[in-house]
Formats: structure tokens, sequence, C-alpha cells
């Protein structure tokens, strides 16, 4: 018995010889910390007191000079809460194919979240509550949720998080922004809902004083699944570059050229690379902003993915469309589709579309849209959807 | 090696110091801003602004090419209030210009210290594009032309120091000019105090109460909603029930539905300027009144 209490003791001191070993250090640091507040604190009380009187001179001069009455009324609304905005897309569509033709959902409920973090960084989150086709229940899903650097030098911005990569025009534009209802078929045959997905992207602002150039590089996980890229079992990674050029034609038209590239692992567990272009022209009269304009909007994939040790699969798609803005609130848009099939390319979708949208206001839109599509394999049918977006709260800036 | 490293510190400070003592780079929102600015800064800044004077400040395209003078300012101006909420926080964002960050030396609101008129008690957009803090069109008051001064000189001042007895001494050139400018004005309006006008868009109220006018209603019917076939009936009663000489638009509206208005009703129609460089010749922020008024008082009389 008395051995055991003896070894306690022993352990129990040896113990508290580690503890005050640790405590030393701590102390060691604390004084190290304490001194640096201190001489900081010195540095710190003697520019005070220059900033003091310099703040008496300014508010005595600010007094001399102040003919103005003080406010009349306080501001309203200032809290520390995120800007909070709900997106509602009601969709009804049309098929000329199979048994169910006509249905009606409420496509996409988004819930935005967005602030300013710190004098370093700012957050942006994007859930939004989708009806699966094929259970046609409700899920939740964080569409995107990133912070964005504010301060890196270098005119460097980093991004992390999960978010909507950098391929050309339509991936990183929230659907509910796009001038149509369905999405590219070329598009959605290499990126299904789009490339979403989660990992780094870093961008520079190239110093060029001519025109506008942005290089982005991003690589992330695979997580966010898409038609052509699957997280891989290893440790490889989706690569992405993209190089944004935007020339100022006038003061009333703007030229877009983009180049993507893309490279990372596909559900054979080989690579699939992607190339990409954009190109975008823009007329908007400075003057009548808000009643005319015009987008020419085109983007090209050419996709090359491997499936076993001797055989690859080449593809390519393209999309045009123009968006013609009628009067005040209406708009009209034209869509051609080419798409080859990324797994056999003989098989060709060509399509037409049709949209009319009238924005109400900012908040709300509603839009119709007609579209036939031909292929090779069976035969023409048609959709047709109408989409009603409405907005509450509060909704940032598009890009442009 | 300690002296070599010492003299690179101390040539990288002087390169420094040669780099802002020269040009101090604004960026401003506004064609307002960029006058005034250029009235307190004089030859220590170079100034552009994004907007130009003819535009509707609301609706700014966020060009990508404005993020390149963004990148490389000092000092970035803006009217605030949410006037330009849909586009400005965008390209700050995008400038990766810690500077001119909200909260930073080199942000400067405007605003600060205005008297603001028709701050809402709730929001509701039943009502209307309305504006949380309040009407943001403040700069059409030629007093609040001194609050703004007075913020663009703190800011200059904060990021340039050096010069804080010139900014001081432009500023009061400034405060003086406006007072010289707004006995003239006001003895112009004098006789048309109280007078009863129509306006397109609710943007005049700072104006309006500066130089004793009375706007009786808008073309639109909630600001931001395009004037409707019954809006337009009940403008063309009030205008010849309280004998309305003039409907006041912007040069960034179209004139098809007060074009209705005077054909039944015979009331003028005048495109005022809501910006400095909104027409030539209104090259400053005194030009812009003098314009506006000397437009008025044609059709007033």
């Amino acid at each position: 018995m008395f051995a055991t209490l003896f070894q306690n003791l022993k352990f129990k001191n040896y113990a508290l010889q580690r503890v005050i070993l640790k405590s030393k250090k701590l102390i060691l640091l604390l004084w190290v910390m304490f001194t640096s507040i201190l001489l900081n604190a010195q540095v710190v009380k003697d520019s005070t007191a220059i900033a003091d009187s310099m703040l008496l001179k300014q508010i005595e001069l600010q007094m001399q000079n102040n003919t103005q009455p003080a406010p009349a009324q306080t501001r309203s609304g200032l809290s520390a809460n995120p800007d909070i905005g709900v997106i509602g897309d009601f969709q009804l569509s049309y098929i000329s194919k199979g048994k169910k033709n006509i249905d009606a959902y409420l496509n996409e409920t988004e819930v935005s979240f967005q602030a300013v973090v710190d004098p370093y960084i700012r957050a942006d989150f994007f859930v939004s509550f989708g009806r699966d086709d094929a259970t046609g229940k409700y899920g939740v899903e964080v569409e995107e949720g990133y912070l964005t650097s504010l301060s890196l030098p270098a005119r460097l911005q980093l991004k992390a998080g999960k978010f909507k990569e950098a391929v050309g025009r339509i991936n990183p534009t929230h659907a509910h922004a796009l001038p149509f209802i369905d999405l590219p078929n070329a598009y959605v045959n290499y990126f299904g809902s789009g490339l979403n997905d989660e990992g780094l992207s870093l961008s520079w602002l190239l110093p060029n004083k001519k025109f506008y150039q942005e290089l982005v590089v991003q690589g992330t996980s695979g997580r966010g699944e898409s038609p052509s890229f699957k997280q891989s079992e290893g440790n490889r990674f989706i690569y992405l570059a993209h190089l944004k050029n935007f020339f100022t034609l006038n003061d009333n038209a703007t030229l877009e050229l983009g180049l993507t590239g893309i490279s990372g692992p596909n559900d054979s567990a080989r690579v699939t690379n992607i190339a990409a272009g954009d190109l975008t022209y823009k007329w908007k009269p400075v003057k009548m902003n808000t009643y005319r304009s015009l987008t020419w909007q085109s983007e090209f994939y050419y996709s090359n993915a491997a499936y076993t040790s001797d055989l690859s699969k080449n593809s390519m798609g393209l999309y045009s469309f123009i968006d013609y803005q009628v009067a005040k609130r209406w708009f009209l848009t034209g869509r051609y589709d080419y798409a080859q099939k990324p797994f056999d390319k003989k098989i060709i979708e060509q399509a037409y579309s049709l949209t009319a949208g009238w924005n109400a206001t900012e908040f709300s839109k509603m839009e119709i849209e007609a579209k036939t599509t031909d292929d090779n394999v069976q035969s023409r049918y048609y959709q047709a959807w109408l989409r009603w977006i409405f907005v509450i709260g509060a909704h940032g800036a598009h890009q442009y | 090696m300690k002296n070599k490293s010492i003299i690179a510190v101390a040539t990288m400070l002087g390169i420094f110091n040669v780099a802002t003592a020269g040009n101090i780079k604004v960026v401003t929102t506004t064609t307002d801003l960029k006058s005034i600015t250029e009235l307190v800064g004089g030859n220590k800044v170079s100034v552009s602004s994004i907007a130009t004077g003819y535009q509707n400040p609301h609706f700014v395209d966020p060009k990508p090419s404005y993020i390149i003078s963004l990148s490389n300012a000092n000092l970035f101006v803006t009217v605030g209030l949410d006037l330009e909420t849909g586009w400005s926080p965008q390209l700050l964002t995008s400038s990766r210009n810690p500077k001119i960050q909200k909260g930073s030396p080199g942000y400067v609101d405007a605003s600060e210290g205005i008297g603001l008129m028709q701050v809402p008690g709730s929001l509701n957009r039943g009502e209307g594009d309305i504006h949380i803090y309040g009407n943001p069109h403040y700069w059409l008051d030629p007093l609040n032309g001194k609050v703004i001064a007075r913020n663009i000189a703190d800011g200059l001042e904060r990021i340039d120091p050096s010069n804080k007895t010139f900014y001081e001494t432009n500023l009061q050139a400034f405060y003086k000019k406006i007072n010289d400018k707004m006995a003239e004005w006001q003895m112009k309006m004098a006789p048309y105090k109280g007078s009863k006008i129509i306006a397109y868009h609710n943007e005049w109220c700072y104006f309006e109460r500066r130089f004793g006018l009375e706007i009786v209603d808008f073309m639109e019917p909630k600001p931001g909603i395009p004037p409707s076939p019954s809006q337009l009936v009940k403008v063309i009663k009030e205008v010849a029930a309280n004998h309305i000489k003039v409907i006041v638009s912007s040069p960034y509206f179209t004139t098809s539905s007060s074009d209705v208005v005077a054909k039944q009703t015979g009331v003028k129609e005048l495109t005022l300027a809501t910006s400095t460089n909104a027409f030539d010749g209104i090259k400053d922020y005194f030009d812009l009144f003098d314009y506006d008024i000397n437009q008025l008082l044609t059709v007033l009389k």
C-alpha cells in the first residue's frame, strides 16, 4: 500500500514538475508578450497625444466651418447581420416526348447570406433548396460557400470554399440571372447543372493598363460531381486556369474574350481535359442603359476524355445567343446549340430556342421559352417553360 | 550588411514618398464628387468618375474596366446611402485594393453628416424602389455640397497629411464660392417660391426644399416603376387643377409619357441636369445649378 502511495506521489511529483516546466515556458512567453505590449503601448501613448491634439484642432476647425445643421434624422436599419436574400424560381414545363408532358414545380429556393467578415475577408453563402428530379423531394444543398480575400498584395485575390468554377460565362452565373430557362445542351453534356466544386481559387489582376486582364487558377477536390469529372480515389485533383480579357470598345460597347483549360480525374479513374473559349459582345448605351441593350455571347467547348489506356474520346460543342432589350422591361433571346455527345461524337444534337422575358422590377421577372431539339438518333422534340423569379431581402449585384 | 539594408529600406521609403507626393489618384462614383474633389484637391489630385454625368447613378454597369482605375486608386469617394448599391460594392471587392475598402482611410462616404430627407420608418418594396437610409440625391442642394467637400477634404488629409493646409485653403475657397453663388441663386428663384411642378422620378427633394419649389406628383406611380396609363390620367388632372407649368425630368429617362401630358395640357417639359457634365457646358458643380436654375426660370416666368 505504501509502495503504491509512494509511486503515486512520485508520479504526481513528476507531473507537477512537468507543469512547473511548462508554466515556466508560459511565464516566459507571457513576459515577452507583456513587455512587447508595454513597449507598444508607450509608442501608442505618444502618438495618441499627438493624435488627440490633431483631433482637437480638427474639431475646432470643423466647429468654425460648420454651417450645416445637425442631421435631422438618424439612419435606420443598422445591424451586424449579413445581407440576407431569398430567391424563388417557380416553373411550368412542357415536353413533347415521354409520358409526363406537363409539370409545375418550385425549381429552386436560394437563400443567400453575404457580408464582410473582417478587414481581411468577406464571405458569401448560397444555400439552395432544390427539387430532386428522381424522387421529387426537396433537398438542401450548399450551392456555394466561400471566403474572398480583400487585402492580399500584388493584385491577388484568394477564394476558398465551395464555388462555381471560372469556366467562361455561364458557369459562374446563377441560373436565375441567365436570359433563358434551360441550360445549353453542350454545357449540360460536360458540366451537368454546373461545375461547382470545393477547393481554392487564386486570381491575379494583370498589371495591364490598356485593357482588363485577369488570370484565375483553381484547384478543387472533385467532390462536386459533374459528367466530366469525378472525385479521385487517390490524390488527383481538378485543375483549372481561366484568362479573362475585357476590352472597352467605346462608351457603349465592350468585348470579352475568355480562355479556359480544365484537367481532372473522370469516372473511369483516368483524365479528362477540356478546353473552352468564350466571346461576349455587349452594347449598352450609357445614357439610356435601362431602356436598350444587346448581348451576343458564345462559348465553345472541346473535350478529350481517356476511358482506358488506349481508348479516349474527343468531342465538342457550342452555343451562341443574342439577347436584345426591346423596351425598358422587355427582353428577347434567341439561342443556337450544337452538341456532340462526349461518349460518341457521332451523336449530334442541335437546338434552337427563343425566350421572351418581362422584368417587372429589379426584384421579379417572368420568362417564357420555346425550344426545339434535333439529333441524329431520335426524332425531333419540343420543349417549353415558363419561369417566375422573385427576390425578397438583399440582392447583390450580378457580374457584367 | 546592416548598413546596406538600412539604405535599401530608406530608398524604398524614398520611392514611396515620391510616388505619393505627386499625384493622389482619386476615383469617384459620380461626376459631382469628381468636380468637388478637383476643387478641393487642386493640382495634388487626378480624379476619374465611374458614372458619366448623363447616366442614371442607380444603374451603372459594373464593367471590369473600372476595376483597373480602382485598383490603382489612393482614394475612393462614394455618394453612399445605397445609391450605388447595385454596382460599387462589387467593383470595390474586385479592385483588390485594401486602401479604398469601406473602413479604410482611403474610403470617403460623402453623405456623412448630411441632414437626410425621406428616411423611411419601415421598408416595404410594395412602395417601389425606396432607399432604406433616406433619399440619396442630396448633392442637388448646394449647401450639402459643403458637407461633401468637408468629407472629401478629410479623406485627402487622412491619406496626404503633408498637404493639409493646401486642402483647407481650397475648402475655404469652395465654401465662399458656394455662399456667394447661393445668394445669387436664391435671389433668382425668390419670385417663384412655392411654384408647383411635376417631376419624373423622386430625385429632386433636396433641390425642391432649398429653392422653395413644390413637387405635386411624379410621372412614376412609384419610384422605379415606369409611368402607367392611370398615373398619366392622374397627372393630367393635377396639372390642370394646380396650373402647373413644368414637368421636370432627367437625361436618362424617356420623354414619351411626359409628351402625352404636355400634348393634353400644354405643360412644358424640361430635362434638367442631375449631375455635372450632364450636358455640354456644365463643367463643374457650380455650373450644374447655374444651368438648372436658368432653365427653370425660362419656363416659370
